[in-house]
């Protein structure tokens, strides 16, 4: 099989660049909506109304993570059809565990003292909610979201066989006519937009961990 | 005040009440401490004042109002709480901790800015250095202080203060105490304080509530519990050494005897003299400022051959230069200074004057004196 400097031009300044916007929406649409669903889901989890649902919802999510990633793909088709809807959809479903869990996980460590002392203040469930245990929880749950984005973008080039587009169309399409090139440039992108999203969000946990609470 | 009448709080599936029964009235401008082993209901009863727990049965009032006609947020803003663990929130700065219930009363924000450097200047905190630090930059100690303070942001006239300077060493704790009395006597707040140290409770406390079991089992000032313990309980609470501390309840000034034959420079030589014609078993001497720079006791002016001349004698009484007290100093620490010094009698100063005299024996008499009462 002989590379060409040619073909690899092509796949990199004509192909990838709507490959790449493609993967970016489907990444960013499937984390927006995960983040929407999972962390209302994990604060609702541990108020002490819903605390005993706890164990079934993060069992419920333990058993979708444990599906691979192709075979969620793979179910979408019949049921969804083809396009990147029903890509979201499949990569939604994974996307969601990290998040439930590190929400829950960030909110149960608030210290119980810190709680009981806003409490006593006289703060209202809803302050003490957004002005304590968010938070302090805060590093936690982006640390989840984290998680998923990356899972997500690697995950997300098994869309192209379900017909979204992206990355994974690059990567399907060079394996399927023997060009190394797309193979390459499909495959290194995907691979960078993984390690951009990894260290853009561990900056931004590092941010948002307040400064009294940063282990330095 | 603060009145409660004949409140329980049964946890189901416990066989006994938390608390059973109680019936107790803070008055205004006091400190009641609330103190008893754990587990008998002290800081439950605490906790149902503001609410944080529900009582099951009888009514707890605050001047009058049932607390059950608030609403629990609103009446807890209107109600300092300290807890031993202070709940300092980590993410926000000292001077946002201390604002949190001015905040939730919306007061302006240079108001707010105004009442926090005042209350760190009260709690003894520099406002330039701790104003934007985060807890975990301050000492124990410090952080006990800023939780008092920010108790008091909005000045309530109640506090609840549950074991507020538990967590932190011996020393510090008794300077905090010392520093909040202090205060107090200012600020003069109705405080129902909990603590399970008979010793801070006495030290604390203008009524101490014993409970034992969820029930109180005498109620009364510091002096009442430790004169006449309600029951034997009381008395394994209080321990063996009742009467010691009892001398922490009072004062030099209350001990004292003002009559004292002083001693001029000139005068040293014929001390001796002089004590018998004043009758006195002590001198004291005085240098040319009138300030006393030790004594001399008669039995031992009457056994020393030896040290007659004056130099003899001034540096015999030299020897006790430093055993004096103020009429402030507690008894205990008087009687320390005797012990130190191996001497029957301190000097009483007061602004740096030769106030009197006390000696052992006052102090017994005193004390026996409080015991008939």
């Amino acid at each position: 099989m002989k590379m060409s400097w040619e073909r690899f031009q092509i796949a990199l300044f004509e192909k990838a660049p709507e490959a790449v916007l493609t993967h970016l929406l489907i990444v960013v649409i499937t984390v927006a909506l995960a983040i929407l669903i999972s962390v209302p889901l994990g604060v609702l989890l541990t108020r002490p109304r819903y605390r005993k649902f706890g164990v079934v919802a993060l069992n419920i999510l333990n058993i979708l993570n444990a599906i691979p990633g192709m075979a969620v793909i793979a179910l979408a088709l019949p049921i969804l059809g083809l396009g990147i809807k029903p890509a979201v959809v499949a990569l939604l479903f994974q996307s969601l565990l990290p998040i439930v869990r590190n929400t829950i996980a960030g909110l149960l460590e608030v210290s119980a003292d810190v709680k009981e002392a806003a409490a006593g203040m006289g703060m209202n469930q809803r302050q003490i909610l957004l002005e304590v245990e968010m938070p302090l929880a805060m590093p936690i749950i982006l640390s989840g979201i984290r998680t998923s984005t990356v899972y997500v973008v690697s995950v997300g080039t098994l869309a192209a066989l379900i017909g979204a587009g992206g990355l994974g169309n690059m990567i399907i399409g060079g394996l399927a006519l023997f060009m190394p090139e797309y193979l390459i440039v499909g495959a290194g992108l995907g691979a960078i937009m993984s390690i951009f999203f990894d260290r853009a969000l561990s900056y931004l946990e590092y941010k948002i961990t307040p400064p009294g609470v940063r282990a330095n | 005040m603060i009145e409660l009448k004949n409140v329980t709080k049964q946890y189901p599936g416990q066989p006994h009440p938390a608390v059973d029964s109680l019936t107790l009235t803070v008055p205004e401008g006091e400190i009641c401490v609330l103190v008893g082993p754990s587990g008998c209901g002290k800081s439950t009863t605490l906790r149902m004042i503001n609410r944080m727990i529900e009582p099951s049965a009888g009514s707890i009032t605050i001047n009058g109002q049932s607390v059950m006609n608030n609403d629990p947020d609103h009446l807890r803003m209107g109600i300092g709480y300290v807890i031993q663990q202070i709940g300092l929130l980590p993410h926000r700065t000292i001077a946002e901790n201390i604002a949190i219930v001015p905040r939730l009363y919306k007061w302006p924000k240079e108001k707010i800015v105004r009442r926090v450097d005042e209350l760190l200047v009260m709690m003894g905190l520099d406002p330039e250095k701790t104003r934007s630090k985060y807890p975990s930059q301050l000492s124990g100690g410090q952080m006990q202080r800023v939780g008092v303070a920010r108790a008091m942001a909005v000045d309530p006239p109640i506090m609840l203060m549950d074991e507020p300077f538990g967590a932190v060493d011996p020393i510090a704790r008794t300077h905090l105490q010392d520093e909040f009395l202090r205060l107090q006597k200012e600020i003069r707040k109705t405080i129902v304080f909990v603590t399970h140290d008979i010793n801070e409770a006495i030290k604390m406390g203008d009524k101490i509530a014993i409970f034992g079991e969820g029930k109180l089992v005498q109620f009364g000032t510091p002096e009442e519990v430790l004169t006449n313990p309600a029951n034997e309980f009381v008395e394994n609470f209080i321990g063996y050494d009742r009467i010691v501390k009892k001398l922490f309840l009072y004062q030099v000034q209350e001990a004292y005897r003002p009559a004292v034959c002083r001693l001029r420079p000139e005068e040293i030589g014929n001390a001796l003299s002089k004590m018998l014609a004043e009758k006195a078993e002590v001198a004291f001497v005085l240098n040319e400022a009138d300030k006393p720079c030790g004594y001399l006791t008669r039995e031992e002016l009457e056994q020393e051959e030896t040290a007659r001349d004056a130099d003899g004698l001034q540096k015999l009484a030299a020897r006790r230069s430093k055993a004096f007290v103020q009429t402030t100093t507690p008894l205990p620490d008087a009687l320390s200074v005797m012990l130190e010094y191996d001497a029957e009698y301190v000097g009483v100063l007061k602004n740096g004057l030769l106030e009197g005299v006390m000696s052992f024996k006052d102090i017994r008499r005193h004390v026996y004196r409080r015991e008939g009462e």
